[in-house]
């Protein structure tokens, strides 16, 4: 038993880093569609890491919604866009000082952060499980107020797009 | 009436007959009509013609041509090629010695067939000629004379030479009966003419193919009325 | 003693599991075992996939040809039953073709992770009773989820080729399979409702009745949402009539069209192993999964999945492909519709008795079909008059 313990242990820090290599490729990379792959792969590997701390709902939802639905909207725009997908266009702009100073703040703040809770291991959080009813029942009470929010901003997202895509009047034009 | 999505069923239970009645329906009232060619074929016309061939009577020594060579010279694609035999003498023997037709130019227009005044050759119903195998196309000799260079065994390989293009008067009468049958009387009524006026001068030639007396009977461009 | 048999028969694959697992625990240690209990039930599913997808080729071949008034293929063995092997062969020794621009290492991975999503589903396909490979408690939404995958090696083949008819192509599979993907998730949550769970087992067990036939599609919400998921399956897989993304007679092959030998085999694969799957949830959710009267459960199983491919097949044989925007507008203007006011019928059902809920949700149900049937009509212009004509 110790030996297929000790597998899972490898295999998880295996996933980890191939998570950060694909991180470093998302960042790195010349060519934009590889990097939106690669982007996609790093995210595959979080939800594996979800399965191994066994919150597999969660990991459902990462792949749906961001393999799914993020990256391949991602993947839609670099399609677009076509010239972008060139290795010529360069990388890095004049902003990049002020961009790094950002990045170290929010480092330190999640650092902070991680540092301060507690991460409490309680029995009940151990033995939680996911009951459609007790998603439901999150989502219609706890909830309730993000859940409005965001559909909500989906909807204004929604209209917008379709005010965009709308054929403009011949007349209005004029 | 139309409800939403009935033209949907509608195609639906088309198709479904269809799968249906594949299975008992036979081919003429709208069931699989596939010939399942190697095994099963369809049965051929009598009118069908492929590639010529040639009529021998009894055996085939009998041979009803007598190498006058006018289906090689009215073939369109000269694909025919005779030659005539002589005996030690240096006589030609009215016997072809020689009698090839080249299947990869013939293009099956039966024109020998029309002119040949001797009844003797006609369009086959044969149309597997690829499958043959080269080698047994080719006589022993052509065989040895060729055995390194395969391109030219080839080039050999659809030229049908006498012996394969021999075919008996029997098989001629299995495939296209009609015909084959109003040939026979033709033949045999010009026969016994030629035994009612006696020879004027009898050549003492047994076979009533190489003589010229039935040459005369027969001289006549043959009204090879195709049956219908 | 017939109860005994029957129940013997129905187990006989966990028999045989149990039992060869008994026979290894005998002489290797106990990790071996748990490993070797992993390996048997993959070697089956990785073996099952492909089998499966190479004889429904031929399935599919047969039917189409019956419906075209032809024997299909029925060369290669007794009724063509070693042609799928044949093909095989063709494919394995085929010239693998990479075109010159593309993007090599993106071009060789895309048929090789096509595979992955497909098979991985399986994982939670209930076969029969008690034999489901992995039953996770969130089966149904980890099958959604996997399969929500396939449309980037679908993306990663059309980009990597370099060919307008690839992308287009690519283009086009994307758009179909996001649009039809909102109502199949939605067409699902009526028996996620009804079962109160996500795992795929339990949905099969709340399906027990007389006889096992308490099947959620002979409810009015069950045949709305089966047949809203299984449209939608057949737009997912990327099957006649909703086979835009590869449109011979427009796209060449859609995004697979610079791809041959081994490489066109594995997207074939993949589409015909996401078939098998989809028509296999769609039995579970709707159809009873592996429950059925006398017959063991796992023939249930198998039953009721290839009775629903033979429909696709039978769709195949039947429709014309659809136009891009009607393709959109059906699955955004009517499926999603509907499937939003099944929703609204499976609480209706839940919280009313039976006739009366009979009643309400057929008047629901009509209402809403009349309204979306006379807002989806068709815009048919005007019939033109010429004037020269007589």
């Amino acid at each position: 038993m110790e030996i297929l313990n000790w597998m899972a242990k490898f295999g998880t820090y295996a996933v980890m880093a191939g998570i950060l290599i694909f991180a470093l490729g998302v960042v790195t990379l010349r060519n934009l569609f590889h990097c939106a792959l690669c982007l996609a792969a790093a995210l595959i590997g979080t939800a594996v890491i979800y399965v191994v701390l066994q919150a597999e709902y969660l990991a459902a939802i990462q792949i749906l919604l961001y393999v799914g639905a993020v990256v391949t909207l991602i993947i839609f725009a670099i399609m677009l866009t076509e010239h972008l997908a060139e290795t010529t266009i360069r990388q890095n702009n004049s902003q990049s000082p002020l961009a790094i100073a950002g990045l170290l703040g929010f480092v330190a703040l999640l650092t902070a952060l991680i540092l301060k809770t507690p991460w409490p291991i309680t029995q009940t959080a151990l033995k939680a499980k996911v009951s459609v009813m007790g998603l439901g029942k999150a989502l219609m009470g706890a909830y309730a107020f993000p859940f409005e929010v965001i559909s909500i901003i989906l909807i204004a997202a929604l209209i917008g797009t379709v005010v965009i895509a709308k054929k403009d009047d011949p007349e209005e034009r004029s | 009436m139309t409800v939403f999505g009935w033209g949907v069923f509608k195609g639906m239970l088309v198709t479904l007959k269809n799968f249906a009645t594949s299975y008992f329906r036979k081919p003429d009232e709208g069931g699989i009509f596939t010939v399942q060619y190697p095994e099963e074929r369809e049965k051929t016309i009598e009118n069908f013609r492929n590639f010529p061939f040639l009529v021998y009577d009894e055996t085939p020594e009998k041979i009803r041509c007598v190498a006058c060579g006018i289906c090689e010279r009215e073939c369109p694609p000269k694909c025919i090629h005779i030659e005539m035999e002589t005996d030690t003498a240096g006589k030609p023997a009215r016997r072809p010695a020689v009698f090839d037709i080249d299947y990869g130019l013939c293009m099956n227009c039966g024109m020998c067939e029309e002119v040949c005044p001797f009844d003797s050759i006609f369009m086959d119903h044969a149309f597997e000629v690829t499958a043959v195998p080269i080698s047994t196309n080719l006589n022993k000799t052509v065989l040895d004379q060729k055995k390194t260079k395969v391109s030219a065994e080839r080039a050999e390989g659809l030229v049908r030479h006498k012996e394969k293009l021999l075919k008996s008067n029997e098989y001629f009468r299995e495939i296209r009966p009609a015909l084959a049958s109003a040939i026979d009387q033709k033949r045999k009524a010009a026969e016994e003419k030629k035994r009612a006026i006696p020879p004027l001068r009898h050549n003492a030639s047994d076979g009533p193919v190489l003589g010229r007396e039935s040459t005369g009977g027969q001289a006549q461009p043959s009204a090879t009325q195709e049956p219908k | 003693m017939i109860r005994s048999i029957e129940f013997y028969i129905d187990m006989i694959f966990v028999t045989a599991k149990v039992w060869i697992l008994d026979l290894l625990s005998r002489f290797l240690p106990d990790w071996m075992v748990v490993f070797a209990s992993i390996v048997i039930s993959s070697v089956v599913i990785l073996c099952l996939g492909p089998v499966i997808m190479m004889y429904l080729t031929l399935l599919e071949r047969k039917l189409i040809g019956r419906i075209q008034n032809r024997y299909g293929p029925n060369r290669v063995g007794k009724w063509g039953l070693l042609q799928p092997i044949a093909d095989g062969i063709k494919m394995f020794t085929k010239e693998d073709i990479v075109p010159a621009n593309a993007d090599k290492i993106v071009h060789l991975l895309a048929p090789i992770v096509i595979v992955v999503p497909a098979l991985m589903v399986f994982l939670v396909v209930p076969f029969g009773e008690r034999m489901t490979a992995v039953n996770l408690n969130i089966g149904l939404l980890y099958f959604i989820a996997v399969s929500s995958v396939t449309v980037l090696p679908i993306f990663m083949g059309s980009w990597a080729s370099r060919n307008k008819y690839s992308l287009l192509g690519g283009m086009r599979t994307a758009a179909q399979m996001i649009s039809y993907e909102i109502p199949m998730t939605l067409a699902v949550v009526p028996a996620i409702m009804m079962s109160q769970s996500l795992s795929t087992n339990t949905i099969v067990l709340a399906q027990v009745g007389d006889y096992d036939l308490h099947w959620f599609i002979f409810t009015p919400w069950g045949i709305v949402g089966f047949i809203v998921f299984f449209l939608c399956a057949t737009a997912e897989c990327n099957r006649p009539p909703f086979d835009l993304p590869e449109a011979e007679s427009e796209l060449v092959a859609g995004f697979h069209t610079e791809y041959s030998g081994m490489k066109f085999a594995l997207f074939y694969m993949a589409e015909y192993m996401n078939t098998f799957t989809l028509c296999g949830i769609a039995a579970t959710l709707f159809l009873g999964g592996w429950q059925g009267p006398f017959l063991p459960s796992w023939l249930w199983f198998f039953g009721k999945t290839f009775v629903l491919i033979c429909v696709m097949i039978w769709f195949r044989g039947t429709f014309p492909r659809f136009r891009v925007d009607h393709l959109m507008g059906f699955a955004w203007k009517f499926l999603l519709p509907l499937t939003l006011v099944n929703i609204l019928l499976t609480a209706l059902w839940q919280f009313t008795s039976d006739l009366e809920a009979w009643f309400w949700s057929i008047l629901v149900l009509g209402i809403s079909l009349w309204i979306l049937v006379k807002l989806n009509r068709t815009f048919v212009p005007e019939k033109r008059k010429y004037l020269l004509v007589d």
